[in-house]
């Protein structure tokens, strides 16, 4: 016969083992459950996604069909572009009913557009619409849908996408003030981190390319110039990792898109001419 | 007279065994591999449960403190708790230890022990992890449920080397500290 004593530690081991595997499975099935629910949630993410997209390029390939129609009356000869500029007004007022969530929450897109159209209006009061002029607003046009359609297109991105960037501002006098691990939507622009990470103060420059946008002031620090020969002003760069070395900026800080990880930095700097 | 002596003895044993074991308990060490359990649970079986549960209470009280893990925060009370009740099993074990008992039986039996004390010193604490996550917000039994199973990594640590500390060291350690104090043969 088992004695008593040698019954109750066996029945002990294995309530120790019971409750550490009863442990573990709970810990599985919470495992589980949390990764089923996240997988879940991503999928819808990226169905939502895959939506917007296609309904992005439906949008985008009747803008395309309309621009199209007016190039064509704009590149056969003997067009009658008088006729032809109400058109190209409806187009604009297309293109704005449909991207009307990115005029509302782009400033640099809404002051483009309103450029565009101011352009539109001076040229439709003309009694004598000329190929030079219709052609030239056609140009703009194409531009601005463009740009709207790349940003919609970033928009679409964004709700499953987020960028995690580092920005500094580098005030010339020796401080430097740092906003590290900032998070972003996916196609926002050196613009738009630059406005949320301080207080900026701008001018929109319509016939500037690419990009409109220079910063006049950033936390109050205003650029100025002595005459026309030297000043200074806020110059942007990016950070190589690669060359391991800052990139002065090659386009208006509203033309930057943003990459996940990026470097930027704003400075205050000395310029001269010539 | 004689009942003095013994009782001085005990005493500064008492302070060395509470010395000896903060010692090692505050050295850095592997997460959830410790010997402050055997200690306290050796400490239960020679001074009895109420001397075993003080010693576990003022080891982990100091614990808190000075952890090389940090301050304990809210799970310190939970840890006294879990360590006192270590140490009130030894003095529990003892008196309910045969008479006559070979060393292999006592080893293995000890083992089960420690196993046993590791699994409800990790319940307790566990419970008050999950305490945090209720502070939090967190739904009662959910964040019991979480604290229990997401700690069930180290409790299979702990289980695993408190049966190994035990079933080892006990036996040696008892018959030491019983010889100090001239008491009983045991194994």
């Amino acid at each position: 016969m088992v004695d008593k004593r040698v019954l109750v530690f066996v029945t002990l081991a294995i309530l120790v083992w019971a409750i550490s595997i009863s442990s573990l499975a709970a810990y599985f099935y919470l495992q589980n459950t949390t990764y089923t629910k996240q997988i879940d949630e991503n999928q819808q993410s990226l169905n939502k996604t895959a939506s917007n997209y296609d309904e992005s390029m439906n949008k985008y390939n009747i803008l395309m069909g309309e621009y199209s129609m007016l190039y064509g009356i704009y590149s056969f000869p003997g067009g009658n572009f008088t006729s032809s500029i109400e058109s190209l007004g409806r187009l604009l007022d297309s293109l704005k009913g449909n991207y009307s969530h990115l005029l509302m929450d782009q400033e640099d897109l809404n002051e483009t557009y309103y450029t565009v159209e101011e352009d539109y209006e001076l040229i439709y009061k003309e009694s004598n619409v000329t190929r030079e002029d219709f052609g030239r607003l056609l140009n703009e046009y194409y531009d601005l849908f463009n740009l709207f359609a790349v940003r919609e297109l970033s928009f679409v991105l964004s709700e499953t996408v987020t960028l995690n960037v580092n920005a500094c501002i580098n005030y010339g006098n020796g401080t430097i003030s740092w906003c590290n691990e900032t998070i972003m939507p996916a196609g926002s622009s050196l613009f738009q981190l630059t406005q949320k990470i301080s207080e900026i103060e701008y001018t929109h420059y319509p016939s500037m390319k690419p990009g409109h946008v220079l910063v006049d002031s950033i936390n109050d620090k205003k650029t100025y110039a002595v005459g026309y020969s030297e000043g200074w002003s806020w110059i942007w760069y990016y950070w190589d990792a690669e060359k391991q070395n800052w990139i002065s900026g090659p386009a208006g800080c509203d033309a930057w898109m943003l990459e996940n990880g990026g470097i930027y930095e704003w400075r205050f700097e000395h310029w001269s001419w010539p | 007279m004689k009942i003095h002596l013994l009782n001085t003895r005990k005493l500064a044993l008492f302070g060395i065994l509470v010395a000896l074991c903060l010692a090692i308990q505050l050295t850095p060490r592997p997460p959830n591999v410790e010997f402050t359990s055997f200690f306290t649970f050796a400490v239960g079986v020679i001074f009895g449960p109420l001397y075993g549960g003080f010693f576990g209470c003022i080891i982990m009280f100091v614990n808190g403190f000075f952890s090389p893990y940090g301050f304990a925060g809210l799970v310190m009370p939970f840890q006294m708790i879990g360590m006192t009740i270590a140490g009130a099993l030894g003095g529990v074990y003892r008196r309910l230890m045969p008479e006559k008992i070979d060393s292999v039986r006592f080893c293995t039996e000890t083992a089960i022990v420690g196993a046993i004390i590791a699994l409800i010193y990790d319940l307790v604490t566990n419970i008050g992890v999950g305490f945090w996550f209720v502070v939090g917000g967190m739904n009662f039994a959910l964040a019991m449920l979480i604290a229990i199973a997401y700690g069930v990594f180290f409790s299979i640590v702990h289980i695993f080397s408190n049966t190994v500390v035990f079933g080892i060291l006990t036996l040696p350690s008892i018959k030491t500290l019983n010889d100090l104090l001239g008491g009983e043969k045991i194994g």
